[in-house]
Parts: C-alpha cells; structure tokens; sequence
C-alpha cells in the first residue's frame, strides 16, 4: 500500500496545480492582462489565506504522529521566524500588503477576514467523525500549498513585479517559498505517509478523503473567490 | 404592520460541482430572493426556487407574478403579528394568492412565488416580534439529512456515495434516469453497506410498464422509497405502479398542490408526499398538505430545491423539526453545493447529517445583504411603484 499511496497523492497535487495554472484567473495574472483591482484582491486573498499558517501548523503538530511531529514544529518556528533563518512568514505577508497600498485600515481588515477563516473552522458544523479525518484533510490541504508554492511562486512574484509595480523587497514571501517549500513538499508527502500508518488509515478511506478536499481546486477558492466579477468588469 | 419596501434578487450562484437528473444538469442555483422591509424598519427574506417541469414557473414568469399579484397584495395589507395562534390559521391569515390565470402559461400553480413572498412575511413579521419561526412550530425532535446522489456517471455516483458515507450520513437518495440504473445502484450499495438507507428518484422519466420494472429490478438492494418514477397525471397511474411494487412509491411532482394531495390520497396512489416548501407554495400550504397525509397514514419526507440557498433550508430545518413524524428529510447542503450560501452562520448539517434547530427570531438565518448584491443576476426594487 506505501508505494500507492504517494503517486496517488502526487497525481492529486499535480491536477490541481495545473487545473489552477491553467485557470483564466492565474493566466490574466501572469500575463499582465488583470486589472489593478485583480492584483490587489489576489495579494488580499494570497494573505488572508496565508497569515495564519502559524496557526494552522499548530493545529497539525498537534494530532501528527511522533514520527512527523518534529518536522512540522521546525515548519512552525520557520513560519514564526523562530528558527535559525529568524524569518516571520506572516510578517512579510504584512510587507506585500504594504508594498500593494494597503493602508492600515485595510491591513486591519485583512487581519479581520484571516481570523475571521479561523473562528468559521471552528463554528463550521463538523462533516468528519473524528480529529483524524479532520487532521488528513488539513495536511493535504496544507502541503498541496506547498507543493504549489514551490512550483509556482517564483512566477507569481514575477508577474507582480513586472504587471504591479511592486518592488523586489516586498515581494519575500514569494522568493522564500519558491524555495523552502520545495524541501517542504517532499517532507509534506512524508509527514502524510507517517499520519496515515499512525492512525491505521485505509487506503479507500484516504481516497475519499483525498477526493473531499479536493473536489474544487483549493487555490482558486482560497486566491480568486471574489475575482469572477472583477474579471468580467474589467473585461 | 404595512410592508413598505420590496427588492427581488433573481440569483445565480455557481455550486461547487454541477448536479444533475433525468430532467436537467444545472451548475448554479437559480433562486429568487425576497426582501421585504416593514414600516417599523425590520427586514424579512424569502426565497422562491422556480421549476418549468414541477409547478410550470420561470424565473422570469415568477419575477412577474411577484410583481403583478404577489406585491400588491402584500403592499394593501395590514399585518397582524402572530401572538400564539394556531400555524395554520396565522399562516393563512397573510392572504397572498398562488392562482392565477394559468390557463395559457402552463402554470400548476403559483408555488414558488408565493414562497418566496410568504417566507419574507414570516422572517419580517417574526423577527420584528421578536420571535422564532421555532416558537411557531416548535421542534419535536432533531433533524437528520440525507444525502442526495447526482444522476452522473456510475463512477461519480459512487464517489459521491462514498463521501456522505464518510461522513456518516444514514439516508442517500439516488437520482435515476432509465440508464444503467442496476449498475448504479449495485455499484452504490456495494460501496455502501448493507445498513445505508437507499432510496431513489425518477423524477418522472420511466412510462408506468418501465417504472414496475425499475422497482422490480432494483428491489434486491434494498430501497426503502422510490420517487417520482412516472410524470405527474392521473393518480390511478401512480396506483398502478404501487400496486404492483413493493416498494414504497413517493409523489413529488405530482404532489403540488391540497387538490393533488386529495386526489392522491383518494386514488391510493403512494405510500409517501415528498413536502417541498418552494414547490407547495410555502409554510402554509404545505403544513395543510401534511395535515391531509397525516391523518391518511402516508409517510412524510421533507424535500428541498437543489441549489437553495440557507432561507428556503431554514424554513425546511423548522418544518421537518415541526412535523410529528418525517421517513427523511433532505436540504441543508449550504455550501457544500453552492460556492457561498447566503446565511452568516453555515446552515449546513454535520456528522451523520445532524443539525440543530435555529432559535433566531423569524426563519433564525442572517442573510448577507452584499452576498445577494454580488450574485444577483437581475434586481427589482417595487417600493417605488404604486398599488
């Protein structure tokens, strides 16, 4: 079952990385043909989406098996800035967001609307039975960000350079997980392997887990959820 | 109490993935939202799901209908707040009329606007009493939702299947279209088990001979309702299929309106009324219906609109809760199906399909008034036109 279970992961990731790149909304983005508008509610939803990485980390050191447990925490100090590198992931978040315009009442709005996620992750009614169905489809869901980001953020930093004028400095975040989420991608799908052995999680019951979280494409809805209407506007 | 101001929210909402029937595929909900707004300033919303092959409206005709007979009526109307009368009665105090004349438009009945206008009466007049709809109909026991299986391929129905089966719901109903329909339901019971209770829906695509056959062929896998099999027409030919099946047949369709009810009942054409609020023409009408089935011993199911949006599944969460006994109750899917649903608190149900009664004043929903803004395909404001 080991050696299935991660080409049947991968093969998830990779469609819905190119179902995302593919996307009209990542095409206007990449090309320069979105509006200014676009670019700034894609970089308000890029953070509202990854300002409470932290959190969401701490959620999943919490129910990973030992094995994957010391990996996951490094992953938690690097977001906090607590490791050796002393980078604060959600602090260059803040520098994109200031680098995009957004003043400090929209900075407090952004900070609102990704607490906001939190408080509706928890108030949500349940679907799943148990913590260990919640917890597989959290770290799915967080390590195909990882598995994006390590393909795709380097050319997202690019294009909003080149298409929003932002300047290099401000643009980190992307720099930093073109490259730490590389190594954190293939230690994700480890840290997977490693939580499906410790809960004695069948492989049918990871495909249907697999196929719940991943029946929309988790980076349109999490990046583009309100750009349909500014697309067609600025048609 | 006058109602002042009205706004119609004619709504496309993409789902998450398309869901489709024997009758049609759709991939955003079509609902119509009403927004009444009381002289004292309290605002009550409504919704009305228009079906051409259930009660014969459109979201245009419906629009008009509204516009026409629905707010004129309501505009030239001075409300009384419930204040612990009979449902019914109170209910049917708020005089709006679902006839019309229908008989170049093809219309059953005026159903699902009249729901839509009913609804918004009962959240505004509530809501400014300070009341529940729960206080209404007080709950009698908690609800339990279904599943609901789209009618694509075998491979997706299973997928689908084996979701709400992860997520420990105990009721699937199944769409079928006269295609592969054994397959489906071997391959969905397979996936399944033995304890899920299945039942399925032809939402009128099989002829009487095709429909016994159907239920005969399917019987092996245990189905505990088929609904719907044959169009809406005479009773006697929905007796025919039920006299010749053991399966219990549900009216859907051909349940619209107390008349169909009535001739059904009399005809002994089914076992069980599939109640659907938007289809019944709202709270009232509906309760009437159960009343009648009630008392005729035929099970009750406590249906919903694919694609509704948390008013019309509010208003369903309180009447399933309501009703004395229910076989199964359906609705609540929120943003399960719908890219976003309108409530601020999700209305969906959780493990096992369980939800809570809503003890809000009114329907017990806050609906985002950007949410109908950003959805809205078509906007029609009525408070600035005379009666």
């Amino acid at each position: 079952m080991a050696q299935a279970i991660r080409p049947l992961i991968e093969t998830q990731y990779a469609n819905q990385v190119q179902a995302f790149e593919r996307s009209p909304w990542f095409q206007r983005l990449e090309q320069g043909q979105a509006s200014p508008q676009e670019y700034d509610a894609f970089v308000f939803n890029l953070c509202q989406t990854h300002l409470k990485s932290p959190q969401i980390l701490a959620f999943l050191y919490a129910v990973a098996p030992p094995e994957a447990a010391p990996q996951i925490k490094h992953n938690l100090l690097e977001e906090l800035g607590l490791d050796e590198a002393a980078i604060c992931h959600p602090d260059l978040l803040y520098l994109l967001a200031t680098a995009a315009g957004f003043d400090r009442d929209r900075q407090t709005n952004l900070a609102e609307a990704a607490q906001a996620q939190i408080r509706q992750l928890c108030t949500d009614p349940l679907l799943f039975g148990t913590m260990q169905e919640l917890g597989l489809s959290v770290l799915l869901e967080v390590t195909c960000f990882e598995w994006m980001l390590s393909r795709l953020a380097s050319r997202i930093g690019k294009a909003l350079a080149a298409h929003r004028g932002l300047p290099p400095e401000s643009l980190t975040w992307f720099h930093h997980h073109s490259e730490v989420d590389i190594r954190h991608a293939e230690e994700g799908l480890d840290s997977v392997e490693q939580y499906l052995a410790y809960y004695e999680i069948e492989a049918e019951d990871l495909e249907t887990i697999l196929d719940i979280t991943f029946r929309e494409n988790i980076f349109i809805k999490r990046y583009f959820a309100d750009l349909p209407a500014l697309a067609e506007t600025a048609l | 109490m006058k109602i002042v101001d009205a706004t119609l929210f004619a709504l496309q909402i993409p789902f998450v993935e398309a869901f489709a029937h024997s009758v049609r595929s759709r991939s955003s909900s079509d609902s119509i939202v009403v927004r009444l707004q009381a002289d004292d300033g309290t605002v009550g919303y409504g919704e009305a799901v228009a079906r051409p092959y259930v009660t014969g409206e459109t979201v245009a005709s419906c629009l008009e209908f509204m516009e026409r007979a629905l707010w004129p009526a309501v505009q030239a109307t001075d409300y009384a707040p419930w204040a612990g009368q009979d449902a019914i009665a109170w209910l049917g105090s708020l005089a709006l009329p679902s006839d019309g004349d229908n008989s170049t438009t093809g219309v059953v009945a005026w159903n699902a606007a009249r729901c839509g206008f009913e609804l918004a009466l009962v959240d505004c007049l509530l809501k400014s009493a300070g009341v529940s709809l729960g206080e209404l109909l007080p709950p009698r026991h908690p609800v339990t939702y279904s599943g609901v299986i789209t009618a694509s391929s075998v491979e997706g129905a299973v997928k689908h299947a084996k979701r709400f089966k992860q997520f420990g719901l105990p009721h699937m109903k199944v769409k079928i279209t006269g295609e592969a329909d054994r397959e489906r339901l071997a391959a969905i019971r397979a996936a399944v088990g033995p304890e899920m209770s299945l039942r399925v829906d032809g939402n009128g695509a099989y002829s009487v001979e095709d429909a016994i056959a159907t239920c005969e062929a399917l019987a092996e896998f245990h189905i505990d309702s088929a609904e719907q099999m044959i169009p809406r027409g005479d009773p006697q030919e929905l007796a025919t299929v039920q006299g010749a099946t053991a399966i219990p047949q549900m009216a859907d369709e051909s349940l619209i309106t107390r008349a169909d009810a009535e001739a059904l009942i009399e005809a002994k054409a089914c076992r069980g009324f599939n109640l659907r609020l938007s289809k019944c023409g709202g709270l009232g009408p509906t309760l009437a219906i159960a009343e009648l089935a009630q008392a005729a011993g035929i099970q009750m199911q406590v249906g919903c609109q694919v694609g509704e949006t948390a008013i019309l599944s509010a208003a369903g969460r309180h009447l399933a809760a309501y009703l004395p006994e229910i076989s199964f109750c359906e609705g609540s899917y929120g943003s399960l199906l719908l890219r976003e649903d309108l409530s601020r608190r999700p209305i969906h149900f959780g493990h096992q399909g369980l939800a809570k009664p809503l003890k809000g004043p009114g329907l017990g929903v806050e609906i985002q008034d950007d949410l109908l803004e950003k959805y809205a395909q078509q906007v029609i404001s009525l408070s600035a036109k005379a009666v």
